[in-house]
C-alpha cells in the first residue's frame, strides 16, 4: 500500500536524503508562499466585507488555510523534490545468506522443522530474487561458518550457534569482497549469550546491513525450561545442600510438577512444586544430602509434563566436589557450661568436623579436648598465626574480651578477614556486652552493635522463632519443607537463657529471634560475611534444652549445631585454593585454572611450584604447570584446553622445594550441544537489535519476499547514488484533489458556494 | 512459688531432711549448674512416704557443703543449694547432672526406670554413691538393669578422662562414711574394696558413674568436723568436682 501511494518503498525514504532539483533558491519559494498566502487572505477579507457572502471569521480562516496549503504544495513541486539514495550496483555486489544450522533449528513446529521453514523462505523466491540482483553466497553456520552450494546441505545438527563469531568472519571477508548485505535466517539462539559490542562495531564500520529473518515460534505454548541451577561447587561430606533452581514455564499455570536432584540416575531428593501463573521466572529450592566424599555430577531436573513441546530443557548438570577434609574448629569456653557438652556431642556425630576445645575449669587451669597432639594448645589460646590458622572455625563462649591479649584480638580479626575463617560468638555471663566486647577490638568482627551496658545476660527462658531470612536459609533448616520447618522451630523447647545482643549491623542477617519475658523480641542468630570469612552471634548459651527437653531420638539440636558449625567453616580455604571462573564450559574448550597459595600463616607464597593433575573423560590424564600471575604474589594460573566433552577433575598441588604446601581439587564440565536445548523460543529481541544496530531490518518469514528489493539500498559494497523524483507520487495528486474537494464541501455546507 | 515459676530454688517440703543445714541467702540465684539430688522410692523405708527415704541421706547438708567447695575451687557457676528431683515429673530433664545416694536401697518402678533411661540417653549424667557390699550392689543392679538391660557396668580405668578432667585422681582410696567412727573400719558390710564403675554410652562416654563401697556424701557432710580425715574429705570433693566437670564437657 505504501509503495502504491508513495511510488517507492519505505526504505528509500528511511535511508535516503531529501533534495530539491530545480536549483532555484529556497528563499524564493518562501517569498512566493508568503505572497500567495497574503493575496488569498486579502481576497477572503474583501469578500467577507462585500456582503455578498455571509461567513464567520473562523470559517473564512479554514477556507484560506486550505487554499494556501494547495498553493504551497504546488510551489514545492515546482522546486522538484527528490530522494537521493545509495543503491547497490546490480551483479557487482555479494550478499551473504547465513542459515542457522544448529540443533535448535531441528525443532519441529507444526508440520515443519525450523530449518525447513528457513529453507522454504529461501526457496519461496527470496533466493531467486536475490540472485537476480546480486551474487549470492550461501552459508550454514553453527560453531563455525561453512559455505554451502545448496540448501540440501543443511542438517540442523551443529551443537552450537555462534551468531556473533560468524558475523565477524563475514565482516572480515568484506575486506576483500564487496559484501553488500547479510541475510541471516536464524532462531536467534546464540550459545555465547549474545553478540559482542566489538562485533557490532566491526559490522557497522564496514556499513554492512544485517537483515535478520526470525525463524521459529516466539513463544512456546507448553514448555518448562530450567534457566539456572545454583549449587555450591564444593561441600563437606554429608552436608545438607540446597539447589536453587530458576525456571520459567508456558501453559502450565497452577499445575503441579516434580523437582528432582539425581546422581547417576538415582534420585537424591524429590519435591513437588506448584507452577505459578504469568511469565515471570520462578525460583524453588530443593534440599539434598551431599553424601560421601568424592566428585559428584548432579542432574537437577523438573520432570516433563504431559504435552510439553520441548523436553531437552528440563534438566541441567552441575558438578559438586564433596570434600573428604575434616574442618577443625576451636572452641574457647571460659567456664564449664552445659552448652559446651551438647555442642561437643553434636559435632562428634559429624564426620566432617573436628572440634578442639579449651575450657577454663578453674582460674589457673584449662582442660583441652580434641587436640591433635599433646602439645597443641598447651599454652592456651593461640598467640601465633600458624597455630590459630590451622583451624577453620572458632567459637568464643562465655569468656571476657580481656582474656585475650591485644595481639590475640588482632589475630582473631586476621583469622576472619585474611585467613577466611568463621567465628561464632555465644552468649554468657562473660560474653558479648557483659564480657566487655563492646569496647574491645573484637567488636568490629561482631555482626551486631552491642548494647553499651552490662546485665544483658539473663537466665530466663525464651522462645525462638525464625525470621523470613531464617525460613529461607539452609542453616536453620530442620525440616525439608520450609513451612514445616518454621513450625518446628516454634515448637522447640524454650532456651535456658538469653542475652541482649543489640542491633544487627548493616549487611548482617538476623536468621532467628528470641522472645524474652514480656514478649520482647531480640536477635538470636545473626550472621554476616566479614572480609574473606564470616562471623555470627548466637545470643544464648541454652540451646542444650532442645536436647534435654525432647525425646532422645529427636535430632533438632544436633542438626542445628552441625549446620551452624558447617556454615562456619564451609568457605574457609586451605593453604591451596583452586578455582576456575566457569565450572561449565558450554561448547567451548578453553578453561582457566587458577590457584592461590598461602603458607601456614596464610601469607602469599610467591616461590611455589604449582601443577594441576587433570583427569578427564575416559581416564585421560595430563599434568599442567601453573605460572605465577604477574604482580599478584601467591596467585598462579594456567590456560588449558578441555579437548573432549565430559567431566574433569584437577588436583592442584603446590610445593616449595620438596615440601608440600598443600593441595586442592577442582572440577569442571565441558558439555557440547546442551545449550542448544535451552532458550529455544525465537530470540526476536536479539535479531531485531542486531538488524537495527547494523542498518538492516528484522523480517518475519512471510515478509521476507520484499527483502530482495529493500536490500538494494545499501552503502556497503559497490554502490551508486541515485535520485528518485517525488513530484509524480500518486499521493501528491490525491492530496491536491482532497484539498479542493474539502474546500468545495465546506463552502457547500456553509452555503457559501 | 514465684521462685519455682522462674526456675529458681524449689524447696522440698517432704520433711525428710537427714542433716539440716541453713538456707543460704543466695539460694534463689539462677545459675548454670544446679546440684540435683534424685528422690527415688526405696525398699528399706517402704517408698517415699515412710519415715525417710534413703534418697535423703546426708541431705541437705552434704549437698550445700559440697557446693561451697565447687564454688571456691572451680569456675562453675553453681547455685548454693541443691534441687530435689524425681523420676515422676519432667523437672529432672532441666538438670543434666543428678546425684543419687544409698542406691543400695532404691527400687525404681518400670515407668521410673524408663524415664531414667530416657534422661541418660538425652545426655543426662547420674552419679551414685554411698552403697556397700554385695547385698546392696544386687539391689542397685536390680533397678539399674531395668534402666539399661543391654548395657554392662564396667570398671572405670585410671586413664579415663573422668579422673583427670580437673584433678588427676590416680591415687584413689576408700572414702569412709561417718560409720567408721563407730565400727573402726573404713568399709561397710563386705564392701572392702572401693570400686569406681560406670555405664558407658555408644560413644564411650560415661552416663552413670558408680561410687561403690565408699561414702563421698558423708565426706562432704562431715568435711567441717575436725575429726573427719581431711585427706578423705579432699578426695571426696575432688571426685565430685571431676564428675561434675566431666558431665559438663563429655
Amino acid at each position: 500500500m505504501f509503495e502504491i501511494l508513495f511510488k517507492y518503498p519505505w526504505t528509500v525514504f528511511e535511508k535516503g536524503r531529501l533534495v530539491l532539483l530545480s536549483g532555484a533558491p529556497l528563499w524564493l519559494l518562501a517569498a512566493l508562499l508568503a505572497a500567495g498566502g497574503a493575496a488569498l487572505g486579502a481576497q477572503v477579507w474583501r469578500r467577507s466585507r462585500s456582503g455578498r457572502v455571509v461567513m464567520s471569521w473562523p470559517r473564512a480562516g479554514a477556507i484560506w488555510l486550505l487554499q494556501t496549503a494547495l498553493i504551497a504544495l504546488l510551489l514545492a513541486l515546482l522546486w522538484r523534490p527528490a530522494v537521493s539514495i545509495a543503491t547497490l550496483k546490480p551483479q557487482q555486489n555479494m550478499v551473504a545468506v547465513l542459515v542457522d544450522d544448529s540443533r535448535s533449528m531441528s525443532i519441529r513446529e507444526g508440520s515443519a522443522t525450523r530449518l525447513e521453514q528457513a529453507a522454504a523462505v529461501l526457496r519461496n523466491s527470496l533466493l531467486e530474487d536475490l540472485k537476480k540482483k546480486f551474487q549470492v553466497r550461501l552459508y550454514s553456520f553453527g560453531k563455525g561458518l561453512q559455505r554451502i552450494e545448496t540448501l540440501e546441505a543443511l542438517e540442523g545438527k551443529a551443537p552450537a550457534s555462534r551468531i556473533g563469531d560468524n558475523l565477524k568472519t563475514i565482516a572480515a571477508e568484506a575486506g576483500s569482497l564487496p559484501v553488500g548485505a547479510v541475510v541471516l535466517l536464524s532462531d536467534g539462539s546464540d550459545n555465547t549469550g549474545g553478540i559482542s559490542l566489538e562485533t557490532i562495531a566491526e559490522i557497522r564500520r564496514r556499513r554492512i546491513p544485517v537483515h535478520s529473518v526470525g525463524i521459529g515460534t516466539e513463544q512456546l505454548e507448553r514448555d518448562i525450561e530450567i534457566r539456572e541451577a545454583a549449587l555450591p561447587s564444593r561441600a563437606l561430606a554429608d552436608s545438607r545442600l540446597s539447589a536453587v533452581v530458576t525456571f520459567r514455564h508456558r501453559g502450565y499455570a497452577d499445575r503441579k510438577a516434580r523437582l528432582v536432584v539425581r546422581e547417576s540416575g538415582k534420585a537424591l531428593a524429590s519435591q513437588e512444586i506448584t507452577l505459578r501463573g504469568g511469565d515471570a521466572r520462578q525460583t524453588e529450592a530443593i534440599l539434598f544430602n551431599a553424601g560421601i566424599a568424592g566428585p559428584k555430577s548432579l542432574e537437577v531436573a523438573i520432570e516433563p509434563l504431559e504435552g510439553e513441546e520441548h523436553r531437552g530443557n528440563n534438566s541441567l548438570t552441575r558438578l559438586v566436589h564433596v570434600e573428604s577434609r575434616k574442618a577443625r574448629i576451636l572452641y574457647l569456653e571460659g567456664e564449664p557450661r552445659w552448652e559446651m557438652k551438647f555442642i561437643r556431642r553434636a559435632a562428634e556425630e559429624d564426620r566432617s568436623l573436628l572440634l578442639a576445645s579449651i575450657l577454663r575449669t578453674t582460674e589457673n587451669k584449662t582442660y583441652r579436648q580434641g587436640i591433635a597432639n599433646p602439645k597443641e594448645l598447651e599454652e592456651g589460646f593461640p598467640a601465633r598465626p600458624e597455630e590459630l590458622f590451622g583451624f577453620q572455625g572458632l567459637i568464643v563462649g562465655s569468656v571476657e574480651a580481656a582474656y585475650f591479649t591485644p595481639a590475640q584480638q588482632e589475630l582473631i580479626g586476621q583469622f576472619v578477614d585474611q585467613r577466611g575463617g568463621g567465628v561464632l560468638f555465644l552468649a554468657g555471663r562473660s560474653a558479648l556486652a557483659d564480657g566487655g566486647y563492646a569496647r574491645s577490638a573484637l567488636a568490629e568482627l561482631l555482626p551486631v552493635t552491642l548494647p553499651e551496658r552490662k546485665g544483658t545476660f539473663a537466665r530466663e527462658e525464651a522462645g525462638v522463632e525464625l525470621t523470613s531470612a531464617g525460613r529461607a536459609s539452609i542453616l536453620c533448616r530442620l525440616e525439608e519443607r520450609a513451612q514445616n520447618n518454621a513450625e518446628r522451630w516454634k515448637k522447640l523447647p524454650a532456651l535456658a537463657d538469653h542475652q541482649d545482643a543489640g542491633a544487627p549491623k548493616p549487611g548482617a542477617v538476623v536468621l532467628a529471634e528470641l522472645t524474652a519475658a514480656g514478649g520482647r523480641r531480640m536477635p538470636l542468630l545473626v550472621v554476616q560475611n566479614y572480609g574473606r570469612g564470616r562471623t555470627a552471634v548466637l545470643a544464648t548459651g541454652g540451646t542444650w534444652r532442645w536436647q534435654m527437653l525432647q525425646d532422645h531420638t529427636d535430632q533438632s539440636h544436633e542438626m542445628f549445631w552441625r549446620q551452624l558449625l558447617r556454615w562456619l567453616v564451609a568457605e574457609a580455604p586451605g593453604q591451596v585454593s583452586a578455582s576456575t571462573p566457569r565450572g561449565v564450559l558450554s561448547d567451548e574448550t578453553g578453561v582457566s585454572l587458577q590457584a592461590e597459595i598461602k603458607d601456614r600463616s596464610f601469607r602469599p607464597v610467591a616461590d611455589a611450584r604449582v601443577e594441576a593433575r587433570i583427569l578427564g573423560p575416559g581416564g585421560s590424564a595430563e599434568v599442567v604447570e601453573l605460572n605465577p600471575a604477574p604482580e599478584e604474589p601467591g596467585r598462579y594460573a594456567a590456560a588449558w584446553a578441555a579437548e573432549r566433552p565430559g567431566s574433569y577433575l584437577a588436583e592442584i598441588l603446590a610445593k616449595r622445594g620438596e615440601e608440600e604446601v598443600g593441595r586442592d581439587v577442582l572440577m569442571f564440565l565441558r558439555e557440547d550441544g546442551v545449550a542448544e536445548n535451552f532458550r529455544t523460543e525465537q530470540n526476536r529481541e536479539l535479531l531485531t537489535k542486531l538488524a537495527e544496530q547494523t542498518g538492516g531490518r528484522y523480517w518475519r518469514p512471510e515478509q521476507a519476499r520484499r527483502l530482495a528489493e529493500e536490500i538494494s539500498y545499501s552503502e556497503a559494497g559497490v554502490s551508486v547514488r541515485e535520485t528518485r523524483e517525488l513530484w509524480n507520487m500518486p499521493v501528491v495528486f490525491m492530496l491536491i484533489l482532497a484539498m479542493r474537494a474539502a474546500e468545495w464541501l465546506l463552502r457547500r455546507k456553509w452555503g457559501a458556494v | 512459688m514465684s521462685a519455682f515459676q522462674r526456675g529458681g530454688f524449689r524447696p522440698f517440703r517432704g520433711g525428710e531432711e537427714d542433716s539440716p543445714a541453713p538456707l543460704p541467702a543466695d539460694a534463689n540465684e539462677k545459675t548454670e549448674f544446679v546440684f540435683a539430688r534424685l528422690r527415688y522410692p526405696s525398699q528399706r523405708y517402704g517408698g517415699y512416704w515412710g519415715f525417710r527415704g534413703s534418697w535423703a541421706t546426708d541431705y541437705p547438708k552434704a549437698d550445700r557443703q559440697f557446693l561451697q567447695g565447687v564454688r571456691r575451687l572451680t569456675r562453675i557457676h553453681t547455685r548454693s543449694v541443691e534441687q530435689v528431683v524425681d523420676l515422676d515429673g519432667e523437672e529432672i530433664f532441666k538438670h543434666p547432672w543428678v546425684y543419687a545416694v544409698e542406691v543400695g536401697h532404691w527400687n525404681l518402678g518400670d515407668a521410673q526406670a524408663r524415664k531414667l533411661r530416657e534422661y541418660l540417653l538425652r545426655g543426662g549424667f547420674l552419679m551414685v554413691d554411698d552403697f556397700h557390699g554385695t547385698w546392696e550392689w544386687d539391689i542397685f543392679m536390680a533397678s539399674l538393669s531395668r534402666v539399661f538391660p543391654d548395657r554392662p557396668v564396667v570398671e572405670i580405668e585410671g586413664p579415663d578422662a573422668i579422673f583427670h578432667v580437673l584433678y588427676d585422681l590416680d591415687e584413689r582410696f576408700q572414702v569412709p562414711g561417718i560409720m567408721m567412727f563407730r565400727t573402726g573400719r573404713t568399709f561397710e558390710q563386705d564392701g572392702i574394696e572401693p570400686r569406681w564403675r560406670g555405664v558407658y554410652d555408644d560413644r564411650g562416654r560415661i552416663m552413670v558413674a558408680i561410687c561403690h563401697n565408699m561414702d563421698l556424701g558423708d565426706a562432704w557432710e562431715w568435711a567441717d568436723w575436725p575429726r573427719y580425715p581431711e585427706r578423705c574429705a579432699s578426695l571426696a570433693y575432688r571426685i565430685g568436682i571431676n564428675y561434675i566437670i566431666y558431665a559438663m564437657v563429655h
